[in-house]
């Protein structure tokens, strides 16, 4: 296993320097200067000049990218164009509480994503089965920004009123105490909710209908420990897929709930930087993200194994 | 059992949420938390360009001279403002015994020091410009400093009220740009503890501040950017002032009792320019067409409900030298038969070009500028592009430039008709120099407009802009549109609060109760 996981983690190096190289290049073909943005809309052009010239982007791109490759693997991301403030810190900083919300909601949403699919796929066809599948249906196709508005309107403001509350049972917006997660951590799990529920039954029924089942029903096991030993444990490799892939989107693609909850996230920093052409940001969040998917895919892989012990890595 | 249980479990759970809740401790009751749309874009108030920052960076560093609401000049860090009979020396005298909050005086040096570095590119001092005619700082003596430029230069007082001049400690400009980017040490009410990028600025009430000390121990500055989640912030009473409250909400916020609603007029003019050099567009009647067919007083009534004043001038009426004009009345069929008298070509469709969200309701009011020209028989076509890309887009030279109508706004920052005015309609400001993007040239104008410039006499100045403005109107090289409204909620018991025209707004004399 070990040998595996190192020969894996130096995979990914390649990858990693074809990630830098796409993202380096592409931030750059954006129409936009970077200069007209940081000087502002008023700048004379011997302002964007000077500008231009004191960030290096009126050198060659490949000298600009032998540059950034050269600080990057001293560990230094670069300061923004913007702030002249140093990315790493920031982006450390992003990074934790991107983790933190991705985390408590993908936990959310497996849990009762999970629940939804085992009930719906033991009832098929039922009102439980349809029920459930309305609601993932629901946290599918439920914009963000709206259930996120509705549930500070319900908690921050309504609730508190009805129960003459002078505090709001969860505060409207920001990080800091466990009860900012809650209202993010919800809005984000709703989507995958949706997604892990509908991954669940599908793969449950197909389990179900194996002959190993009917051999389990046959042998006189319990129904609860049919369904939670012998099938779900066997259902599990897609959904842990499809839990992976969720876990990734959620590290740089919560923007809107991070724009709704003013949570300092990294998918926030990101759009903002694009906007402002802040190339040593775009490029250190991407960077950050892509290892993050690295990181997730060779987990997912070897909770292939755990769940499965058919699939074996050596 | 074991549901009721969880029940159990869940019900202690709820309770424990409701009931911490209620006996969380009350926030230091003299903390302002304000809660804005944009952070701030660096802690150098040289290198800032946007109201946001300034409006959070005022409270920290102070400058020479500085605008009241109402446009007059406050004397802040100077006293006294003395123009030599050359007129092109001014002499500026200085508060005695004000000091940095690093302990560093403030004096004759530490300002040369200051306008030295706006000056320098290396800097890259977003209004390095305002002061670009100035081409010699002495320090007479230690609380005098004498500025000379080589012809005389009517704005120079409200120029060097501008945020952008702020008075920055010698002792840390010393220690070189990153250094000031990370500190920022000025001679203001409060200092800063803490700035999270994205997520807050935390302000304290600084000890030995020279002027009155502010009531306020605490500002937080929050950043939402979401319209609707600042709102709710406001609601909630975890905010006390929301900045840039949607227009179609603020009446439901002012009929609140526990809030109201604050409407300054704004400095910002909505428009929508013509290249002039592009036919059908370099026929004045078709220009002077397209504004009769535009109904901007329904746009202000429908799309801003209220939150706009319909322009009756090319500059807002707080702007020093405005000079009201008579507004374009909406009249389609009026403006229908001025285009067939102009031979005007109805079967083409003409491009306009748009910011989306950059602007109150811009894509709307967009929208509907397009319907009125529909109206009359234009066909139109609406193109939006990002922000960044968009201004590229427009800025690029005449021979590359591809716009023939596109909407923009334009903020006043020195309430002064000189740059109202200039960026905008000067021939010598074309793109890329400056922001006459439509490429608008008229000798009379440029005239008029260099008058008000090299002009020390405020009522020669006056004069010169209402010339201008007189013919600036009758070319309308613009769709006159409106200026915007500033929309600031607050909670009831928040008093003292000063919405600035300039989209600043000042928390030195406010207070909660």
């Amino acid at each position: 296993m070990l040998p595996y996981i190192a020969r894996r983690l130096l995979y990914a190096i390649p990858t990693l320097i074809g990630v830098t190289f796409v993202i380096f290049i592409s931030v750059r073909l954006i129409p936009g200067d970077p200069a007209v943005a940081i000087a502002g809309e008023r700048a004379t052009p011997q302002l964007i000049a000077q500008v231009r010239q004191e960030l290096g982007l009126d050198q060659p791109l490949l000298i600009q990218y032998g540059r950034f490759m050269v600080k990057l693997v001293q560990g230094d991301l670069g300061t923004s164009l913007r702030t002249r403030l140093p990315v790493a810190p920031e982006v450390w900083r992003r990074l934790k509480q991107t983790l933190l919300l991705a985390t408590v909601s993908l936990v959310l949403a497996s849990a009762v994503g999970m629940f939804l699919g085992i009930v719906s796929a033991t009832r098929p066809y039922s009102v439980w089965d349809n029920a459930g599948m309305v609601v993932a249906l629901l946290g599918v196709s439920t914009p963000v920004f709206w259930l996120g508005l509705m549930l500070i309107l319900l908690f921050s403001v309504e609730l508190p009123k009805a129960l003459g509350l002078n505090q709001p049972i969860f505060p409207p917006t920001g990080s800091g105490t466990w009860k900012h997660v809650v209202m993010p951590a919800i809005t984000l799990a709703a989507y995958s909710t949706g997604i892990i529920a509908r991954m669940t039954r599908s793969s449950m029924l197909d389990v179900v209908a194996q002959d190993y089942i009917r051999t389990a029903r046959a042998k006189g096991l319990s129904e609860r420990v049919i369904t939670y030993r012998h099938a779900l444990r066997n259902a599990l490799v897609p959904v842990i897929t499809v839990q992976g892939l969720q876990f990734g989107t959620l590290l740089g693609g919560a923007v809107l709930t991070e724009s709704v909850f003013a949570w300092p996230g990294l998918g926030r920093y990101l759009v903002d930087a694009i906007f402002q052409r802040d190339y040593p940001v775009v490029q250190a969040v991407i960077l950050v993200i892509a290892i993050g998917f690295i990181i997730i895919n060779l987990v997912v892989d070897l909770l292939y194994a755990l769940v499965d012990p058919r699939i074996r890595y050596g | 059992m074991a549901g009721k249980g969880r029940l159990l479990v869940l019900g202690m759970a709820l309770a424990a949420l409701v009931f911490g809740a209620a006996c969380a401790q009350p926030a230091l009751a003299q903390t302002l938390t304000i809660v804005q749309g944009t952070d701030i874009e660096s802690l150098d108030p040289h290198v800032v360009t946007s109201s946001p920052s300034y409006a959070v960076l005022e409270h920290i560093f102070e400058t020479l001279f500085e605008l009241s609401p109402q446009g007059e000049i406050i004397y802040k860090l100077a006293t006294g403002f003395e123009v030599g009979p050359d007129g092109r020396t001014y002499i500026i005298k200085l508060r005695e015994g004000v000091r940095f909050a690093d302990g560093t005086p403030f004096n004759a040096e530490a300002v040369k020091i200051n306008l030295q570095r706006i000056q320098n590119p290396a800097t890259r001092a977003a209004y390095a410009n305002l002061i670009s005619p100035i081409t010699e700082i002495n320090v007479l003596d230690e609380y005098t400093v004498e500025l000379k430029s080589k012809e005389p230069f009517g704005p120079i007082q409200v120029h060097l009220a501008h945020p952008g001049m702020s008075m920055i400690s010698p002792a840390a400009i010393a220690r070189g740009n990153d250094y000031v980017a990370r500190n920022p040490i000025g001679t203001g009410p409060f200092e800063l503890v803490e700035w999270r990028q994205g997520e807050q600025v935390a302000l304290r009430r600084r000890d030995g501040y020279w002027g009155e000390p502010a009531k306020l121990d605490q500002i937080v500055f929050r950043v939402i950017v979401d319209d609707g989640a600042r709102l709710l912030e406001l609601e909630a009473g975890t905010a006390d002032v929301a900045i840039r409250i949607p227009p179609t909400e603020w009446q439901r916020i002012d009929a609140d009792p526990n809030m109201k609603v604050d409407r300054t007029t704004g400095l910002r003019t909505i428009y929508m320019y013509f290249n002039v050099t592009k036919p059908p567009f370099n026929d004045v009647r078709v220009r002077r067409a397209f504004n009769y067919a535009v109904n901007n007083e329904a746009i202000v009534t429908a799309l801003l409900s209220g939150a706009g004043r319909p322009s009756d001038a090319p500059m807002a009426p707080a702007v020093f030298g405005y000079s009201r004009q008579t507004p374009y009345t909406y009249n389609p069929s009026l403006a229908r038969k001025m285009l067939e008298e102009a031979g005007f070509d109805f079967n083409r469709t003409y491009v306009i070009y748009h910011p989306t969200g950059r602007y109150n309701q811009d894509a709307l009011i967009a929208a509907a500028v397009q319907q009125s020209l529909r109206a009359i028989g234009v066909q139109t076509e609406l193109r939006t592009m990002e922000w960044t890309t968009y201004l590229d887009f427009v800025r690029r030279p005449q021979a590359e430039n591809e716009v023939e109508i596109a909407m923009l706004g334009w903020g006043v920052a020195t309430m002064d008709a000189d740059y109202a005015l200039v960026e905008m309609f000067h021939s010598k400001q074309h793109p890329p120099a400056g922001f006459n993007l439509g490429f608008y040239s008229n000798p009379a104008v440029d005239a008029a407009l260099d008058r008000g410039r090299f002009n020390a006499d405020p009522q020669v100045r006056l004069e010169a802009y209402a010339e201008a403005q007189r013919l600036i109107w009758e070319d309308a090289p613009w769709i006159f549109l409106h200026s915007e409204l500033q929309l600031t909620g607050l909670r009831e018991n928040v008093h003292g609060f000063v919405v600035h025209p300039t989209e600043r707004y000042k928390a030195h004399t406010a207070e909660k109760h």
